[in-house]
């Protein structure tokens, strides 16, 4: 797939083709459901002229036998229809859905622009709308077969008055259609209050021990009353204007059957009606709004699917954040990480070495310029926006196939990110690795605690995002993982901001004693002192630029600026 | 620290009985409205049923051979029910929805306020989880049938009942015809309500289920690359997908299968009625007008019937989440009543004193004991302590949110139990450890804590929290969007709000529990100094969980194992050489090289 060609209409069409076998089959059978149901008060009719009014009990046994089979057709093409034209929606949100997923998690990014909660709605909500195109092509046809067979009846009974339905129908639909525009605006805005309202109800009950620790709930819930008032207001408004548009479309309706019934009476007066051919035309009469109006549910439907296509396209048809090369996995070299010159949002010409076997500390003062390194070693940042080199094992890192960028470096993230599954899923991050190696790594962690706190150990079960665990909890499981996954390179980034001083301590000689030896090189973006402390040499970011760089005893005696922004 | 689920289900649920005594009392409050709106609807159905019953006549006349004008007043006839039916249709849509969305937003705000004046004691128990979902899910549900299928159901059902009536009206032999169809209709409702409830419920989890998948992945795509899980998230999310997938086409064809039976049932009652037309006609006990009438009737019943019985298991879920509201508002009223809300309470500095002889949590471990502190007037004392010591139970103690279960806590000499709790809070705050930023404009968070306060007021609270800088750089400043769908604040800018909002409070005595926990060295030094600025003259206890925040203190408690193991200033603790001592060289010290052995200090934390 070239990704960069999908637009909505790429989405809408290819979801009519992917699930075209399912959408024939289901607007055949939806179209025979709809002329079985124009026939019912044909049908009606007929019983009434043939038996009825005859008192032929034949006739009567025979009709009823036809009205019996007429609802056998009905149903059963319904209930197939609608499931095939149902399965079709279904089935093209999830695929849709699978592949907006992928799309967002591809290795390389992507730049959608989407913030994580529009792409969670994309993925929830827009998936299914997109697909209801499908649901749009069944229900056009079925609706404009309904109209045709209802046509055909009444032309059939007599021509002009067929004819003065046929477009007197219509007429009436679209002027009452003219109220829609009004309509959608009011329940628009109707939805929009309460859904303000759900909101503020969710936000405040949600910070409610916050609340509660200032005193705050009067305050409080006088707010979500005059939130609650506002969405009355408005509530009231658009229901005033509903209460109209039934009120409106109840006289016209009557009106319109009235003239019907006058002239169709009168017809059958001249004797060019029976009296069965009277029933099935005002019932026509009825029956016909039913298919207008679906075509114009169906209008307002494709207009929301069309709207939910672009937004998937947008997701699916984004560029790549990076162009990974395709060279394989470097061999080990003596540097394993280099950065030469390099600057990128607010680090300016920076070089820094990391060499087999050595832990290096990072002491960034602009917390942001360490996330902008931490960005860079992550591998997130396109070649076209940094100056310098940034080399892994001596080959320029933008060459590397991304698969074999991260199979060497390790970034693990300041905001540890864990998954609702067991610990041990959660520390083998999806490898198998033998407990053993997960105990070590917990210990190095220091996060013995969570293990020994649990009865079922490694099979303990972690809620969404690790929620049962505390943050200082978080972030030692997270460490222990990325000790786990034993990288050549491995990026830590304020490992321990939740961390108590005790337990710091603790963890940083394990990190020091598992990631300190051998070929691996590791690089520790941190403030903290305790994990300084254990770093081989520091380089210390002030400005964007690399100031000074030792090790840590060294920079706290020499460097007054250092002492100051590691003391606590 | 959450602990299971099944322990949270602690707000009671109303029974059918209270939901609907609550309802008619609200009802009550409106009799006018009520009786209007009753009236309005039952005469918008009847003139409903005027068109068939013409048209009979119609047949019957045209049959009988009558002449041209004959007709014309038939149509006139309904022309001029379909007029009134119009009108009464639209007075009465609208009134009824004036009187059901009345009821209801009076509802809410009741729900609302019950539900943010919970007695502490039933918070603490019963968490916030099942509270966000009646306040928000239960709500928008009720909220939502209301608006959407209430007017359609309640005329529905209006209709179904007089064209019955009007069935009968014409000949009670036809209305038993088309009551045949009754059974039919009945058994597949319970039929479907049998199966689908329970789907539904399977149909949400399952949805919830995979929201939860993405979102989990999404949020940590960071981590999902670094270790390269894109495949088996993605496999997860599809699965779970697909789960909620195959629900769905169930639940569609449970939905079909119940269409089947429907159109059945339909079929019955009409073939039932035209047979009764048939007999009668040929018996010459009816005309075939009064037969096409019933015909009518019946065929006109189909979309009524439909939407009643499709609509019936939403209706359903709206009474069970209903009986969720009504029950939240049976909950005792903490309110303060209102009017009466006290003035500030004396801006005089307050001391406060605990003793807690023991304290457990139900039948758990004890995990306080023997401890008897006192906070002078303007005070600051810090609680240090090991994870599990018992530190945030007794700042709850404090706080007044936890009762300890042998013990008191005393202000200004009068125990907090005989306080009512609107007057203890605006007393003493707390800042626990749950940060919170509200979503909208930040000055609107701030003013949750004071609503009168002014711009001057709040800048002043900020420069003093020293947030005046990053607010600055805010696009609209104070009226800038934060929280939840607003602009994101970091841990640090949060707990800078925190503090704002106190000092917007201005309570007598203020209680910190690890309020600068997360964030990172440089902004946890910024916060301990804000948390200085903001809670000076006031007593204060301070959970230090850095210990410069300790080290600022005018005195320090060392809490191990429930018990009170050290007390005194920095100074002297230090030259005591104790516990604190030691933790203090640990901390401070940055060359130290190996730290004691972690079990003494670190307790793990019980979950």
């Amino acid at each position: 797939m070239t990704v960069a060609e999908i637009t909505g209409g790429v989405v809408l069409r290819r979801a009519l083709r992917r699930q075209r076998a399912r959408v024939a089959a289901g607007i055949a059978l939806l179209c025979t459901h709809q002329a079985a149901e124009a026939l019912v008060p044909v049908a009606i009719g007929v019983v009434i002229d043939r038996a009825v009014a005859t008192g032929d009990i034949r006739a009567l046994l025979l009709s009823l036998a036809g009205l019996a089979a007429l609802f056998t057709v009905l149903a059963f093409a319904y209930r197939a229809g609608a499931r095939l034209a149902f399965a079709a929606v279904e089935h093209e949100a999830h695929a849709t859905r699978v592949e907006i997923v992928r799309s967002a998690l591809d290795p390389r990014g992507r730049r959608s622009g989407m913030r994580d909660g529009e792409l969670l709605s994309v993925t929830a909500s827009d998936a299914e709308l997109s697909a209801l195109v499908v649901r749009v092509a069944g229900l056009t046809a079925a609706a404009f077969t309904a109209i045709v067979v209802a046509a055909v009846a009444l032309l059939v009974v007599d021509v002009p008055l067929g004819l003065g339905v046929l477009i007197g129908v219509p007429l009436l639909v679209v002027a009452l259609q003219r109220m829609a525009p009004l309509l959608t605006r009011r329940s628009t805005s109707q939805q929009e209050a309460l859904a303000t309202t759900t909101a503020l109800a969710v936000d405040l009950v949600t910070g409610l021990r916050v609340l509660r620790g200032i005193g705050a709930q009067d305050h409080a819930a006088r707010r979500y009353a005059g939130a609650s008032r506002h969405a009355l207001d408005v509530t009231l408004r658009a229901a005033t204007t509903k209460g109209l548009h039934l009120g409106l479309t109840t006289t016209v309706n009557g009106l319109f059957l009235a003239t019907v019934a006058g002239v169709a009476g009168w017809l059958a007066l001249q004797g060019r009606l029976t009296i069965g051919e009277l029933v099935a035309v005002v019932g026509l009469a009825q029956f016909i709004a039913e298919p207008v109006q679906t075509l114009g549910y169906c209008v307002q439907m494709f207009a929301m699917a069309r709207a939910s296509a672009g937004r998937v396209a947008r997701v699916l048809g984004a560029a790549p954040a990076v162009q990974p090369g395709d060279a394989g996995m470097p061999a080990p070299s003596p540097s394993r990480l280099a950065l030469d010159g390099v600057s990128y949002a607010g680090l300016d010409d920076v070089s820094l070495r990391v060499g087999a076997g050595e832990l290096l500390g990072v002491l960034a003062y602009d917390p942001s310029e360490a996330e902008a390194l931490v960005a860079l070693l992550a591998g997130r940042v396109s070649r076209a926006d940094y100056r310098g080199t940034l080399a892994v094992d001596g080959v320029p890192a933008d060459e590397l196939h991304i698969d074999a960028a991260r199979a060497v470096v390790l970034v693990e993230q300041h905001d540890v990110a864990l998954f609702e599954g067991t610990l041990r899923a959660n520390l083998s991050a999806g490898a198998s690795v033998d407990d053993d190696v997960l105990r070590a790594a917990v210990r190095a962690a220091a996060a013995d605690d969570v293990l020994a706190a649990h009865p079922h150990g490694f099979d303990r079960m972690l809620t969404e995002r690790g929620a049962n665990l505390s943050g200082g909890q978080r972030q030692r499981i997270g460490l222990a993982r990325a000790l786990v996954a034993d990288p050549p390179v491995l990026v830590l980034h304020n490992p321990t901001t939740a961390v108590d001083a005790v337990t710091e301590g603790l963890l940083a000689a394990g990190l020091a004693a598992t990631r300190g030896a051998g070929t691996r090189g590791t690089v520790v973006i941190t403030t903290s002192p305790a994990l300084l402390r254990v770093t081989h040499r520091v380089v210390v970011i002030d400005r964007g630029r690399v100031v000074a760089e030792g090790p840590h005893e060294r920079l706290l005696a020499s460097d007054t600026r250092y002492r100051e922004e590691t003391l606590r | 620290m959450t602990s299971e689920p099944s322990t949270r289900q602690l707000l009671p649920t109303a029974t059918g009985r209270q939901t609907w005594a609550a309802l008619r009392t609200e009802l009550a409050h409106l009799p006018g409205l009520s009786a209007v709106a009753g009236t309005l609807l039952i005469a918008a159905a009847a003139t409903g049923l005027v068109a068939p019953w013409v048209l009979g006549r119609l047949v019957d006349d045209v049959i009988a051979g009558t002449d041209t004008p004959q007709v014309v007043t038939w149509a006139g006839v309904i022309a001029g029910a379909a007029v009134l039916a119009g009108l009464l249709t639209a007075a009465g849509a609208a009134i009824a929805a004036r009187l059901g969305e009345t009821v209801l937003a009076r509802l809410r705000e009741r729900v609302l306020d019950r539900a943010l004046h919970l007695p502490s004691a039933t918070l603490e128990r019963a968490g916030t989880g099942d509270l966000v979902a009646r306040a928000g899910d239960d709500v928008a549900v009720v909220t939502n049938v209301i608006a959407t299928s209430g007017p359609a159901f309640l005329g529905a059902l209006l209709s179904i009942v007089l064209t019955a009536a009007g069935l009968f009206a014409l000949d009670w032999r036809l209305g038993i015809a088309g009551l045949a169809a009754a059974p039919a209709y009945a058994v597949a409702l319970r039929w479907y309500l049998k199966r689908s409830v329970p789907y539904y419920a399977r149909e949400r989890v399952a949805t919830g289920e995979r929201a939860q998948a993405t979102a989990e992945a999404l949020r940590g795509a960071a981590t999902v690359r670094a270790y390269r899980m894109e495949d088996a998230h993605v496999a997860r999310i599809a699965d779970r997908s697909g789960v909620a997938r195959d629900l769905s086409l169930e639940i569609f064809g449970l939905y079909t299968r119940f269409g089947l039976r429907i159109n059945r049932s339909e079929f019955v009652g009409l073939a039932a009625v035209l047979l009764a037309g048939f007999l009668l006609v040929r018996g010459d006990l009816a005309s075939v007008g009064a037969a096409t009438t019933a015909a009518l009737y019946f065929h006109r019943l189909f979309n009524p019937i439909g939407l009643l019985l499709f609509e019936s298991d939403s209706v359903l879920q709206a009474g069970a989440s209903l009986a969720r509201l009504v029950g939240v508002t049976t909950l005792p009223d903490t309110t303060t009543p209102a009017g009466a809300e006290p003035a500030r309470p004396d801006r005089v500095p307050a001391a406060l004193e605990v003793t807690v002889a023991q304290h457990r949590y139900d039948d758990g471990p004890i995990v306080l004991r023997d401890i008897t502190l006192r906070l002078a007037p303007g005070e600051r004392v810090a609680l240090v302590g090991a994870s599990g010591a018992g530190k945030s139970t007794l700042a709850g103690i404090i706080a007044g949110i936890i009762a300890p279960t042998h013990g008191a806590v005393t202000l200004r000499g009068v125990p907090l139990a005989q306080l009512d709790e609107h007057r203890l809070r605006r007393e003493i705050a707390l800042i626990s450890q749950e940060v919170h930023v509200f979503a909208g404009p930040l000055a609107d968070d701030l003013r949750l804590a004071n609503p009168d306060a002014t711009d001057a007021e709040i800048g002043a609270a900020l420069d003093l929290v020293g947030a005046t800088e990053w607010v600055r750089t805010l696009p609209d400043g104070l009226a800038t969007a934060v929280g939840e769908g607003g602009r994101q604040l970091t841990s640090a800018q949060a707990q800078q709000l925190a503090l704002a909002r106190l000092v917007l409070a201005d309570p007598a005595v203020a209680v910190l529990d690890e309020a600068t926990a997360e964030a990172g060295s440089a902004g946890a030094r910024d916060l301990d100094r804000a948390a200085v600025a903001a809670t000076e003259g006031r007593a204060t206890l301070v959970v230090a969980h850095r210990l410069s925040q300790a080290a600022t203190a005018d005195r320090i408690v060392v809490l191990d194992q429930g018990r009170v193991a050290e007390h005194g200033t920095h100074a002297e603790l230090l030259s005591a050489g104790g516990g604190y001592s030691q933790l203090w060289r640990s901390w401070s010290v940055p060359d130290l090289v190996v730290p004691r052995k972690r079990e003494s200090a670190d307790q793990p934390v019980a979950s």
